[in-house]
């Protein structure tokens, strides 16, 4: 393994030096843009050695000017007059503690970025609850955080404390690996739906991932058609399937008694053979009500049976 | 079951094709360019994991003990001349969930994308069984003691391939986007009835799942506009499941999997800017979704259908406006409108029950207004009226009511900007309630006591708090609290004066997080949370032998019939550490500490005497408690400014007293078991070059 590990470094080190191409971006004479168009009025004294984050813009989408639409340092921050004669701060700034208003930092990046996902965005609870546009998003980096699946969610979790918590449980969705991210369900720029939801409602988000329970169906139950999180919370749960409460004290939130749904759960455990069986038992364990009613979210069985989601 | 571990080896060999491919134009040694230029990526290695695990590789399929191949890529390149952008992004190519996003877009002008991605799922718990036929449409159930038959480790798979175009034109700019899923593999199932108890299935998996999403959007400095397609197509290649032996009607012999069906949507949706301070927004959709395929099995005689050839038709229109009244107050107004119209023919016939049709009408209105105060400080206030109205259907089996309406009131102080204290304080106070109950049709028409959840008459408060503290440049701290109740108002109608139904609901949800900046190069950060909820619900047992019920209402007492409450509680409590270092200029070291401890009770009190001596005999239920630590560590060491190894070390413990599955046994002997202590090591050593 070790000896992998070196020769693929030597293969690697010795392809760049055969490859290498010649250097692209020259330094800046004095006078000159170094990154984006007209940026030497900024460059002069913001230069790489000085404050070289600055010039990481560089090598975002802002920073290509082949593009005409792409900006200048001024476009967000201002002419900032003051502040290249060495007076105070710039005319926008968008740092933790800058006194600059949200609504006004948060123009510099509509003046462009008003339409496609974001033309709801005055709908949006984000705009309602004052969040910058950068209190999210690093613009002066490649690597925005919140762009990337496997670490957006520790942008979001900076103030959804009580989501940072339920997908730690047992369980929920692949979060943690980055296969299902916040921006999969929710548009936090803004939506038509409720809760930023990326479609216009609950069940048309979840259907994304989970057509097949869309239906209609022959039995259809009445709460999955209305709206998934009645019964499941989708950010994590102790329960199996993410159910909001175990079963069958979930279940016992909507159902009349008669017959058998207000069973009482007993734990006793269940040894072996149906001797040892009842209803009471089977309630509580392994998946509860739904070991017996195994498709609760519809059957498609022109059968009487299968109105109560047997089969 | 297991599937076979890729060869690292392999892999690595692969990434450095790669590299060979793609790598050459990249070096660059020029500090300017460094800094300017889109920079590339490759990190190379070996990873092994020290156990057989359930839980922590049951989403990134590192769930056998052994060898893993590190290979992630992300080749960034940009034609500075014609702002053409080159991406090709590999991650977790070694592990069972790798990624792979191919990119090239000439920014404001064309670009198009395809991406794939696997993402696993492994069921947590070892499946023992005699069941034949696992992954197929025809199972058989083969009794066995428990313990003695065959280990399964069910898993499902999606492969998901997307591709996408973009064309933009002075202010137009089309998207189209198409996705198929594949998902396979075999879940958790089991059939049963009423005295004969749930025997063990394994559902077979075999979906196609696509997407298209075509966009066309037009955008001014006062308008903005996209008119778009959505349709979502599910096909399910598996229609029946067919069990045997069949016992009657106790035992199906037939279970039927999810029809095929399909949506499509068009939509327009817009923003107006009447002035710079006067904007509207609006939303107006019509979508389709059908589901025509075959019945399951044969229907009754006499029933002509073939399908259901079910049929739900969607609108939408929304329209929001919000202003600046004056130079301290802002204001919005918004209006939504959904109608789902379910349009599904009834399939009436004696002997099949009809079709229950689900129309919904949500109709949802708010104004809120702002008001800027001395000092950074805002106030603000808010009124949200909600108005579900829905088809009332033929037959129910639980109450139900046409129309629910709900009201909400809010009041915020907030202070967004300030150096040192920004923060907020909400309270919030809601009120559910409805038309006239409809007792359910289906069962016992007299015996009507519960108020579903969802519907019932409620009164909702909730406060929030938040307050980020700035004290000094090295310190930043933030607290939040968050907390609900909610209480419910039954139907009143059992005759004993018992409250059944929901009663009450918690939740509350406080952290703090903390970071310090020790250093130029040592930064630490910390958080801490608790969590609460709780419900508390009233019901009874009633096991007449003639059905349906005991009639009147009433809970009855004696016997097996049982009127109790359950007071259901979770608790979490979570913590985090965190630190990063550059310890050298050579070397940069990571830690991560993470903590969950989850724990559920679920306490039974009795309403009468009889309840209170089966719960003496049964006993309490047990809680459960789940207990995560996870401890991630890194370090990086540059042997140059290009490249380094990289090694990992994850310690991962899972702990779970759950007896809801250790104590159960399928009637076919089948059992679902997890290990209950899960300690994995993980590590890993890599090798990374960065380049230009």
């Amino acid at each position: 393994m070790k000896d992998l590990r070196y020769l693929l470094a030597a293969a690697l080190q010795g392809l760049v030096l055969v490859f290498g191409m010649s250097a692209g971006a020259h330094a800046a004479d004095a006078g000159k843009d170094l990154v984006l168009r007209g940026d030497a009025v900024c460059t002069t004294c913001h230069t790489a050695e000085m404050t070289p984050h600055v010039l990481e813009i560089g090598k975002t989408t802002m920073g290509t000017t082949a593009d005409p639409r792409t900006p200048s340092c001024i476009s967000c921050h201002g002419e900032s007059l003051k502040h290249r004669d060495g007076d105070g701060l710039p005319d926008r700034t968008f740092d933790k503690k800058s006194t600059t208003p949200i609504a006004v930092r948060n123009k510099a990046c509509l003046t462009c970025h008003q339409g496609g996902e974001r033309i709801h965005w005055t709908r949006s609870p984000h705009q309602e609850n004052q969040v910058a546009c950068t209190s999210c998003h690093s613009i002066h980096t490649q690597h925005d955080k919140v762009r990337d699946r496997k670490t957006q969610t520790e942008v979001c979790f900076t103030c959804h404390k009580t989501q940072r918590a339920e997908m730690r449980r047992a369980s929920r969705h692949p979060i943690a690996e980055g296969k299902v991210v916040c921006s999969d369900c929710h548009n936090p720029h803004g939506t038509s739906g409720p809760n930023l939801l990326r479609r216009d409602n609950v069940n048309d988000t979840c259907y994304t991932c989970h057509m097949e329970k869309r239906g209609p169906f022959l039995h259809s139950h009445e709460p999955v058609q209305e709206d998934c999180t009645i019964c499941h919370n989708p950010h994590g749960s102790s329960n199996p399937t993410l159910l909001k409460v175990r079963l069958p004290f979930l279940c016992q939130t909507c159902h009349e008694p008669n017959r058998h749904p207000g069973t009482m759960p007993d734990p006793t455990a269940i040894n072996s053979g149906l001797s040892n069986f009842s209803t009471n038992k089977a309630v509580i364990m392994g998946r509860g009500c739904v070991q017996c009613h195994a498709d609760v979210h519809g059957s498609n069985t022109p059968n009487n049976d299968a109105a109560a989601f047997r089969h | 079951m297991k599937a076979s571990r890729k060869d690292p080896f392999i892999l690595t060999a692969a990434a450095a094709a790669l590299l060979l491919a793609f790598g050459p134009a990249l070096a660059q040694d020029n500090s300017a360019a460094q800094l300017t230029k889109p920079q590339s990526s490759i990190n190379v290695g070996v990873g092994y994991v020290s156990k057989d695990n359930q839980r922590f590789g049951q989403y990134n399929g590192l769930t056998d003990k052994g060898a893993y191949g590190i290979v992630d890529f992300s080749l960034n390149k940009r034609d500075d001349a014609t702002g053409t952008w080159f991406r090709l992004m590999g991650r977790d190519l070694g592990y069972k969930d790798p990624e792979l996003r191919l990119e090239q877009k000439r920014q404001g002008d064309w670009g198009y994308y395809i991406d794939y991605t696997r993402i696993p799922r492994y069921e947590p718990y070892t499946i023992n069984t005699g069941l034949q036929g696992v992954g197929s449409t025809s199972q058989t159930v083969v009794p066995i003691t428990p313990g003695a038959g065959t280990d399964y480790q069910l898993d499902t798979k999606r492969d998901r391939w997307t591709i996408g175009l973009e064309k933009a034109y002075r202010q137009w700019n089309v998207q189209v986007r198409y996705r198929n899923e594949e998902k396979d593999g075999s879940q958790q199932w089991s059939q049963g009835r009423f005295g004969f108890y749930p025997r063990f299935l394994a559902k077979p998996i075999d979906y196609t799942m696509q997407q298209v999403d075509v966009m066309g959007d037009y955008n001014t400095d006062r308008f903005q506009v996209r008119v778009g397609y959505y349709g979502s197509m599910f096909d399910n290649k598996n229609k029946l499941l067919t069990a045997s032996p069949p016992n009657g009607t106790n035992y199906f012999g037939e279970m039927s999997l999810p029809p095929d069906n399909q949506s499509h949507q068009f939509y327009v949706s817009g923003g107006y800017n009447f002035t710079d301070t006067i904007r509207s927004d609006f939303k107006v959709s019509y979508g389709r979704a059908t589901q025509n395929d075959s019945w399951a099995i044969a229907p009754p005689a006499g029933v002509t259908a073939t399908s259901l050839d079910g049929r739900v038709d969607t609108t939408l229109v929304q329209a929001g406006v919000s202003g600046r009244a004056t130079s301290k107050f802002t204001w919005r107004a918004d209006l939504r409108y959904e109608n789902r119209d379910d349009k599904t023919p009834q399939v009436v016939n004696a002997s099949l029950e009809s079709y229950q049709p689900r129309s919904i009408e949500r109709t949802t209105g708010k104004v809120i207004g702002h008001y800027s105060l001395p000092n950074g400080f805002r106030l603000t206030g808010d009124i949200t009226y909600d108005q579900k109205k829905r088809e009332v259907p033929e037959a129910t089996v639980v109450d139900f009511r046409e129309t629910v309406n709900e009201a909400t009131y809010r009041v915020e102080l907030r202070r967004a900007v300030s150096q040192t204290v920004t923060g907020a304080l909400s309270v919030a106070h809601s009120k559910r309630d409805g038309s006239e109950w409809l007792d359910n049709r289906l069962d016992d028409p007299t015996f009507n006591i519960i108020a579903p959840i969802y519907t019932a008459d409620r009164d909702r408060n909730t406060v929030r708090l938040v307050v980020n503290w700035m004290p000094s440049d090295p310190l930043s701290v933030n607290f939040r609290a968050d907390q609900s109740r909610d209480d419910y108002t039954g139907r009143n109608t059992e005759t004993n004066g018992y409250d059944v139904g929901p009663r009450e609901g918690k939740a509350s949800n406080y952290s703090v997080d903390a970071s310090y900046v020790f250093s130029e190069s040592v930064t630490g950060t910390a958080w801490l949370s608790h969590g609460d909820t709780r419900m508390s619900e009233a019901t009874c047992q009633e096991r007449s032998a003639t059905l349906p019920g005991n009639p009147g209402g009433t809970c009855q007492t004696g016997g097996t019939n049982y009127a109790w409450v359950g007071d259901v509680k979770n608790l979490a409590d979570n913590f985090g550490l965190g630190l990063r270092a550059k310890a050298t200029s050579r070397v940069d070291v990571g830690a991560d500490v993470t903590y969950a401890k989850v724990r559920d009770e679920y306490g039974l009190s009795a309403l009468d005497a009889n309840t209170a001596a089966q719960l003496t005999s049964q006993g309490p239920l047990p809680d459960i408690t789940t207990k995560v630590t996870t401890v991630r560590l890194y370090g990086k060491y540059a042997l140059d400014r290009k490249s380094g190894v990289r090694v990992d070390w994850i310690y991962d413990q899972y702990q779970t007293d759950d007896w809801t599955w250790s104590r159960w046994i399928y009637s076919d002997g089948t059992t679902a078991l997890q290990d209950p202590n899960q300690k994995v090591n993980y590590v890993g050593v890599s090798y990374y070059y960065k380049f230009q």
